[in-house]
């Protein structure tokens, strides 16, 4: 499923990135890697608030669409 | 010895706090990322010899935006006697991935383990021998915030600077990548083995800057190993690689790191983010402070008191005060000593000139005060992201929303800002929209029609108005630019969020002070200098000394006035007036103050009573033409300060040009419409 439809509290797995070359490095240097947890700690209008390797990301919900998670 | 240190590390990892412990220098430290957008020098307060540069904070070696750059191109082209790298031990797996990058470059790394109170508090224990052992570096444990461990850390470097001691490569990619990694090396030439070593993990990773910067028979041979690698990790070579690095660092991490608590529990800021980034009230929280902000900083009833002043109109009126009694002293003096009138009129009006400017630093002061706090605590980075949704909608991103905030205090630094945008047609028409959020410098213009040609209307709703004719057109110039300018569509958001913090009132103040102290400056250098001309070429024509219509001032100001009919105000003092703006947009005050002769610290006075500042001023401009005087001075070319920002950030001439074509396109069209409908009504 898509990283946009987990709900607040939820920790998932990320399966895949389906975003552009240079967008996915970044994620990667963000710590986004496939098989790494991510756990939704809030979401609004805008889009989520993640933690992921015990950061703290803010990322719309377009490029949430494009992880998949499981 | 003299040696150059570099400090690299995420962004808010705590990079500009070490660098300022480190100098003892007064750099301003802010909870957003970004705030480093260039390198900084110092040196070691206890070694001068010792150079110290801090970088712009960076995620990786693989820029992603124009800020991570210089990062990369420093430590790599340039390379410094040694590296510190800065850890937030609080989320050290992220952190160690830009480490084990710069391990790579096979630079002398020290690696400084940061926030260990907080580590600690958490219960949390880092082995930093152990981790030092393994990464092959000295791992020196600090809390960069009170100053503990940097005597450690500084020896450590300084050992690891005069050893020229290269870390050793780690073996971290495993047989595959390591092999292909030596393939790529046998066809470059340049560079020491270090070098080619990075060099070659950098084209396995795809990196295209590189790639570009290669012979062609070079990149063809390069190419054909990345494919190679390519179609064995399923088209990602790139990917495998991270993954590798994360690997090893996982398994550095399960060695050295002990955690009180696996997985995470809420902290303050998770629950102030469920307040301040909720879906329903982020916005009103934000419009809330957004109107303390400026409330505290013009507003004549405060907290809707009738007649309680503002902090920032409080302090105006005392410095304001000051600066007449001075004024008072100097002619007093000068009468006395029997100067001559033009001295005396030469003095008194560059007093005049720069006391227009005093009188208004203080509003400039708590401004920037307050927009420190906003940025010290974290909050800016929450707006960005609240914003983004709002943004989307002209096409800019979220990110957007700092450098255009900041726009309210100066653009200099605002368009500096820019850079964090990776995004380049965000970039673009973000800086060209910039100066349309009404800077500080540009507030006396208002408040002088204000208390002179609207004395019956509320001061604050001439202010309010105008600033939101400049977002009015700010939005407006987005959604035009994004259909004008070729480029990727908006990008999307991500951020990290800092931790919230209270800021200190140390590092609030010195972030407002060293902003205040560039007007200050401003004010004792340009704006003297140019109210000196001004009164020179207002009072001498060809022949001598002359009466003010017939100075060379006047010719000038007649020559280019017929441009401004249209707008209302074909007058050679307004005409004038503009013309100085660009100079600094405060000298437009000072010069209006010389011009139509009033005293200016009269019209200060006048402004902090609310009476009539230049009773001249009604003889030229009508209310309509004030208001079109007022929006043509906000939205045309900035200053040249700014004006030199924007060349520098956007690299070439011709996208200077198109900007200020842009601003004065837009500021001509706006005024004319604003002279033309507001005449109806007034």
């Amino acid at each position: 499923m898509a990283l946009a439809m987990v709900a607040i509290g939820e920790t998932r797995t990320i399966k895949e990135l389906r975003v552009k070359e240079e967008m996915k490095r970044h994620l990667q240097d963000l710590g986004f890697t496939v098989g790494e947890k991510v756990h939704v700690v809030g979401e609004n209008a805008s889009g989520l608030i993640l933690l992921v390797k015990g950061a703290r990301i803010a990322l719309n919900r377009g490029l949430a669409t494009k992880i998949s998670v499981a | 010895m003299s040696y150059t240190i570099a400090l690299a590390g995420n962004p808010n990892c705590g990079k500009t706090t070490l660098f300022n412990g480190l100098t003892g220098s007064k750099q301003h430290v802010g909870n957003w990322p970004g705030v480093t957008v260039d390198k900084k020098e110092g040196s070691y307060k206890k070694d001068k010899e010792i150079n110290i540069l801090d970088l712009p904070g960076t995620y990786s070696l693989s820029p992603y935006s124009a800020e991570e750059i210089v990062a990369r191109d420093h430590i790599v082209k340039e390379k410094p006697d040694a590296v510190i790298n800065i850890v937030d031990g609080t989320s050290i797996e992220r952190n160690l991935y830009l480490t084990m990058q710069v391990l790579e470059t096979g630079v002398p790394t020290v690696i400084a383990m940061n926030m260990m109170d907080e580590v600690e508090k958490r219960g949390d224990f880092i082995n930093c021998q152990k981790l030092s052992e393994i990464l092959g570096v000295p791992v020196v444990p600090i809390v960069a915030r009170t100053g503990k461990g940097l005597d450690a850390l500084m020896e450590a470097v300084r050992q690891a600077a005069s050893e020229e001691k290269r870390s050793g490569q780690l073996k971290v990619f495993g047989e595959e990548i390591e092999g292909a990694v030596e393939e790529i090396r046998k066809y470059l030439t340049e560079g020491t083995p270090e070098d080619q070593q990075w060099t070659a993990i950098k084209l396995l990773e795809g990196d295209e800057i590189i790639l570009d910067s290669l012979r062609p028979e070079q990149a063809d041979a390069v190419q054909d190993i990345v494919r190679k690698m390519d179609s064995r990790y399923n088209g990602d070579t790139e990917a495998a690689i991270a993954d590798k690095r994360y690997q090893y660092i996982g398994h550095v991490v399960k060695k050295a790191v002990r955690r009180f608590q696996a997985g995470h529990t809420e902290t303050k800021s998770d629950r102030l983010d469920k307040i301040l980034t909720n879906r329903v009230l982020a916005l009103p929280i934000f419009a809330v402070v957004m109107y303390i902000l400026f409330a505290a900083t013009f507003s004549e009833n405060f907290l809707f008191i009738p007649g309680l002043p503002s902090p920032g109109v409080w302090l105006a009126g005392v410095v304001e005060n000051a600066w007449g009694a001075l004024t008072g002293l100097v002619e007093g003096g000068l009468t006395s000593l029997g100067a001559s009138d033009w001295a005396l009129g030469l003095v008194l009006s560059c007093m005049d000139g720069v006391g227009a400017v005093a009188g208004f630093l203080p509003l400039v002061l708590v401004l920037f005060l307050l927009l420190s706090f906003l940025e010290d605590s974290g909050y800016m980075a929450r707006v960005a992201f609240v914003m983004d949704r709002i943004f989307r909608h002209f096409g800019l991103s979220g990110r957007s929303f700092i450098p255009l905030l900041m726009g309210f205090g100066c653009s200099v630094p605002a368009l500096m800002a820019s850079r964090t945008l990776e995004n380049d047609k965000d970039r673009k028409i973000t800086m060209m929209i910039t100066p349309f959020m009404s800077c500080g410098a540009k507030l006396p213009i208002y408040l002088m029609f204000a208390v002179t040609l609207f004395a019956g209307t509320n001061k604050t709703f001439i202010v309010f108005g105008i600033y939101m004719i400049g977002l009015l057109v700010a939005v407006l110039s987005a959604f035009i630019l994004g259909r004008l300018i070729k480029g990727d569509e908006i990008s999307n958001f991500i951020m990290e969020l800092p931790s919230y913090r209270v800021p200190t009132l140390k590092s609030v103040l010195i972030h407002a002070w060293e902003k205040v102290k560039g007007f200050a400056v401003k004010a004792g250098t340009i704006i003297f200098g140019s109210t000196v001309l001004i009164w020179l070429l207002s009072n001498f024509n060809g022949s001598g000394m002359c009466g003010m219509e017939d100075s060379f001032l006047a010719s000038i100001g007649n020559a280019i006035k017929v441009i401004f009919i249209p707008l209302g105000f074909a007058d050679w003092r307004a005409s004038v007036g503009v013309v100085t703006g660009w100079i600094a947009k405060e000298n437009i005050v000072a010069t209006f103050g010389q011009l139509f002769g009033g005293v200016s610290d009269e019209v200060v006075e006048a402004v902090s009573a609310g009476e009539e500042a230049l009773p001249a001023i009604t003889s030229v401009f009508t209310p309509a033409a004030a208001w079109s005087y007022m929006a043509f001075n906000l939205l045309c070319m900035p200053c040249f300060a700014a004006v030199g920002a924007i060349k520098r950030e956007m690299g070439s001439w011709k996208w200077t040009l198109r900007a200020i074509g842009y601003q004065m396109l837009t500021a001509y069209v706006v005024a004319f419409v604003i002279y033309h409908l507001f005449g109806l009504f007034y």
